[in-house]
């Protein structure tokens, strides 16, 4: 009896032990690798740096209609709103004051043109 | 001896099995780190976009370079070319599509000429494998405009001749039918050809760089007494980046420049030819426009 009961024990345990494992493993050791994914799952430095490219075009083009549209592949939040990240983002990772400073004027732009609409 | 302890080693399986299950199939890790490689195609094109653009804002190429390397293509010049093309065919305006193709013969020239300063093209060979925008080494550390050397701006003045697009931060002026004072391209050659495997009257045209390297989406003016159209290199890849055609109409003559300025093609008629056979048929004729 106490044996059998001592063998159940062990079988949770070692089921318990084998579920760990096993998201261990499939979270951290072997994720599931992703493809043809959507720019809102980027990591946030390539999210920043598309801002910023975002903002660098946007010095020579002065469309803030198309900055917006270039950053709504972003997803649901305002154009303002992801840029304002991509800014707060540049300012925390030591981006040039001239990259702050223009990603700053797209945030700006965008702010007043969202206002417009 | 002792018997293996089989019902234990089966949960053991067992609960690994449940475990891979849960984090491959209900529930993987949330995807919040993906690289631009990972992209899929049409966000790959937006991307390539926006680096072309960003490049004709800042005409930062080893920046450009870094970006491109990111985003995972076997050849980048080659993908911005590819989808230049594409976005000539679709619904996307001209100028971004010449932003695009700008930048792809930027990558060219500098890979063909190596024309900028090794210690950048360094700088971006490096950020290539492990571009992270927040490192200094890949973002900060590269030039941009405001900071580059004069060397690197001379080199810059050499890119924006070879494409408009790719400027300086300043307005990019708009290519105009009108003959630029200066005349970037010079017609260097003009010859009739009687070739019967060309389709009649086909008036080819080829446009190259200072490097004779050919130059795609530049556009070409053709005006004859009764209109005026537009054609652009580049359509047809396969016969070259810098290659364009038109179907000239019998009798009809025409004159051909370059909407970005060039010398003017005058009085182009398509030759009458013989054939071995003695039949007669309309020739093609050949223009080579090239930077100076």
């Amino acid at each position: 009896m106490n044996s059998t009961r001592s063998l159940w024990v062990f079988i949770v345990l070692a089921l318990l032990a084998g579920i760990g494992v096993g998201i261990a493993y499939g979270w951290y050791v072997d994720p599931v690798d992703y493809f043809d994914t959507t720019p809102d799952t980027l990591r946030a430095d390539y999210k920043a740096d598309y801002v910023l490219m975002t903002a660098e075009a946007y010095q020579v083009e002065k469309d803030p209609g198309l900055a917006a549209r270039r950053l709504a592949i972003f997803g649901t939040k305002s154009s303002s709103a992801i840029a304002a990240e991509g800014l707060a983002y540049g300012r925390l990772h030591g981006f040039s004051d001239t990259e702050i400073a223009i990603m700053q004027e797209l945030v700006t732009a965008l702010q007043a043109w969202s206002g417009i609409q | 001896m002792r018997r293996i302890p089989w019902s234990v080693l089966f949960a053991l399986l067992l609960g690994m099995g449940m475990g891979l299950a849960y984090t491959w199939i209900l529930y993987p890790h949330p995807n919040t780190d993906a690289q631009p490689s990972a992209l899929r195609a049409d966000f790959k094109d937006q991307y390539r976009s926006l680096i072309a653009a960003s490049y004709a804002g800042t005409g930062n190429l080893p920046r450009a370079q870094a970006r491109l390397s990111v985003v995972g293509d076997a050849s980048p010049i080659d993908a911005l070319n590819a989808q230049a093309q594409r976005m000539r065919a679709g619904p996307q305006t001209f100028e971004h599509a010449d932003q695009v193709a700008a930048l792809a013969s930027a990558l060219g020239a500098e890979t063909s000429g190596g024309a900028f300063p090794t210690p950048s093209l360094e700088i971006a060979i490096a950020a290539g494998n492990t571009f992270t925008p927040t490192s200094p080494s890949s973002l900060t550390d590269l030039p941009i405009l405001d900071s580059e050397t004069p060397e690197f701006l001379e080199t810059q003045a050499i890119v924006m001749e070879t494409q408009p697009a790719a400027q300086e931060s300043m307005p990019r002026a708009t290519p105009t039918p009108t003959l630029a004072p200066g005349k970037p391209f010079t017609l260097m050659g003009q010859e009739n050809l009687c070739d019967p495997n060309l389709p009649d009257g086909l008036l080819q045209v080829m446009v190259l760089n200072r490097s004779r390297r050919q130059l795609a989406g530049v556009e070409i003016v053709i005006t004859w007494n009764a209109g005026k159209e537009q054609f652009f290199t580049g359509l047809k890849p396969e016969l070259g980046n810098g290659y364009a055609d038109y179907l000239m109409t019998p009798d009809t003559t025409y004159t051909v420049q370059l909407a970005r300025g060039s010398d003017v093609a005058l009085g182009i008629t398509a030759p009458t030819c013989q054939s071995p056979d003695g039949a007669t048929f309309l020739g093609s004729i050949k223009l080579t426009f090239q930077q100076p």
